[in-house]
């Protein structure tokens, strides 16, 4: 093992970390915020450290100190079986977390003839990794609510049981059916698989190439991260908050901060599987390192319009409204963000410039194309997990037997279907 | 009686119906386009921008922080007849009386406490003083402290109080 692998294998395991726990505040966050939006609300802005705002995400971090501080409280009607019920929120975070570890940020870095993958846990199993440690995180909500000794609680964890026999079939079987189609059960294959087109003019999507199987698996991962209208398990109106109700300050945030982590990573094998990974459409990375210069122009030019529109954005919504006097320094934040991101955008400027006509170097050249793919893949992380928000607070929320009613007889059906259909036609392609 | 019926019209079950997924679509264009509007310009969002902005809504009806009014003397008019304690459906009025000397009345309260975590702001104590003593128009709807004791409301402070719709005195005691 080279150094430069040891540093490869170093930095997309910090990478991952960063991705999958980084993103807990700004989830909760958007969470919050697109909330508000969506209910022409304006939603948790006036927290700030020295005045700066962020818009907000300030707010997260508070409710994060808020939590830590809060008295850690052991419900004393627990007698046997604490330590599971302490465990149990931390089976469901760690799940999450492990099972985002086998997603690819970026294609294989090739330095010197040695192929590395920008994959936090570099495995080629990637599937079967995901299917076994994401199925393990509902059984921290089983434990968790088992555990509680409390009726609601109870009823929380047996709602989670029957999502579980709800979705999982259908979810293993439109995932075999991509196996089958990409002929692979590696994430970083899945992705190579699905560069170039599809007819010659639609990007070789799973959700193009595979699109019953692509909305069964959207489906399944919405009701395995728990999300609505699959959020059966905790229902205020019936069962309080179900399988959390006896847990409290950190062992609440452990479930709450599982729940984002879970629908990361959802995010991310849906965009993996689905909606190409971290390639942009209709270019593979061969492609972009062997006409470098320009996809160099045409990223300077992006990055150019994208803080552009960002800066004039923020100008025009870091304000408040004309009725007030005080505008509570966000004047000296706006001014002192869009300063900040002018010298950020002239520096990126700058650094691409230079790799465009002044450097020559392969490795330049593979290692910038690779940072572009990180930014793809966040940035179509964040699209996804913005869908994940929207629909959650569009759509109502099932009902558990409707549930079962929905995987068992209308998605178990159609993926068996579909698995059937996609084999003869791999059969027949293939003869 | 058959005229004023009226026939709903019923869903039919097509097939779009049954899939699901349009409703879907269409529910999230609703939300979308909310958002949309809303993040591209967050001050066109009507909501009263509270604390910098303050409620203009507030009627001589509304049911604000208790006070005890006053006589034309200045003394409390609350003849300590223990009316508002026994309408309290919350049982939060505390009174203990003593007799007044300055001739006006035979009894005064000695203490008056509200414990304001416990009342339900109903306004039943409102309707039962036979002397216009103890009234809700203040107009006062945040209160804040730091423990449990700030919340609970002395005679001093109650009387303190002033009336938000200009009618400072009791009507029934001058």
């Amino acid at each position: 093992m080279s150094s430069s692998a040891i540093v490869v294998v170093i930095i997309s395991f910090t990478l991952g970390t960063l991705l999958a726990l980084l993103t807990i505040p700004m989830l909760v966050w958007m969470e919050r915020r697109v909330a508000s939006l969506i209910q022409d609300r304006v939603g948790p802005n006036r927290t700030n450290i020295f005045g700066f705002r962020l818009g907000g995400i300030v707010q997260s971090f508070a409710d994060v100190v808020k939590l830590l501080l809060k008295e850690e409280y052991y419900p004393a009607h627990i007698k046997t079986g604490r330590w599971l019920f302490m465990f149990a929120p931390i089976i469901t975070f760690v799940a999450a977390l492990l099972a985002f570890m086998a997603i690819p940020f970026a294609d294989t870095l090739n330095i010197n003839g040695e192929l590395l993958r920008i994959q936090p846990l570099p495995i080629d199993f990637g599937v079967f990794w995901y299917l076994a440690i994401g199925a393990v995180g509902v059984l921290g909500v089983i434990f968790g609510g088992w555990m509680s000794h409390n009726k609601y609680a109870l009823l929380g964890a047996a709602r989670a049981g029957s999502m579980v026999i709800s979705y999982e079939l259908p979810l293993g079987l439109s995932i075999l059916s991509f196996i089958i189609t990409y002929d692979t059960i590696d994430f970083n294959a899945m992705v190579h698989f699905q560069t170039g087109t599809f007819f010659g003019f639609l990007p070789a999507w799973g959700i193009f190439i595979q699109p019953l199987a692509s909305i069964i698996l959207i489906i399944a991962l919405f009701a395995e991260t728990n999300r609505n209208p699959f959020t059966v398990a905790e229902g205020e109106s019936e069962i309080v908050a179900g399988y959390m109700t006896e847990h409290t300050a950190m062992k609440f945030a452990m479930y709450f901060m599982g729940e984002y982590v879970a629908m990361n990573t959802a995010s991310a094998v849906i965009i993996t599987m689905v909606f190409g990974g971290y390639q942009l459409p209709y270019f593979a990375t061969e492609e972009l390192l062997q006409h470098f210069t320009a996809f160099a122009v045409v990223m300077m030019l992006v990055l150019a319009l994208f803080i552009y529109g960002f800066i004039k954005w923020m100008q025009k919504n870091n304000r408040v409204t004309k009725r007030l006097s005080n505008d509570g320094g966000r004047a000296f934040e706006t001014r002192f963000f869009t300063i900040a991101f002018i010298v950020m955008g002239v520096v990126l400027e700058l650094i691409l410039l230079y790799l465009a006509f002044i450097s020559q170097s392969d490795l330049e050249r593979s290692i910038s194309v690779a940072v572009v793919q990180v930014a793809i893949f966040v940035m179509k992380l964040m699209l996804f997990n913005l869908f994940f928000i929207i629909i959650r607070w569009t759509l109502p929320r099932f009902r558990y037997d409707q549930v079962q009613t929905l995987g068992w007889k209308y998605l178990l059906p159609l993926s068996l279907v579909n698995i059937f259909i996609t084999a003869l036609v791999v059969v027949g392609v293939s003869l | 009686m058959s005229q004023n019926i009226k026939v709903t019209k019923r869903p039919v079950n097509s097939l779009k119906h049954a899939l699901y997924l349009p409703a879907i679509a269409a529910g999230v264009k609703v939300t979308f386009k909310h958002f949309f509007k809303n993040i591209s310009d967050i001050n066109a969002v009507e909501t009263l921008r509270y604390p910098e902005e303050q409620p203009t809504d507030i009627s001589d009806r509304y049911r604000g922080l208790h006070r005890l009014t006053h006589r034309q003397d200045g003394s409390e008019a609350c003849v300590a007849c223990f009316m508002c304690a026994t309408a309290c459906p919350s049982n939060c009025i505390f009174i203990e009386a003593e007799e007044r000397e300055d001739g006006l009345d035979e009894k005064r309260p000695k203490s008056f406490f509200i414990d304001t975590l416990e009342c339900v702001f109903c306004g039943y104590c409102v309707e039962a003083c036979p002397c216009d003593a103890i009234r809700m128009d203040t107009g006062i709807f945040s209160l804040t402290g730091n423990k449990r004791e700030d919340f609970v409301m002395d005679k001093e402070q109650l009387l303190s109080h002033k009336g938000a719709f200009g009618e400072e005195l009791s009507r029934a005691r001058s």
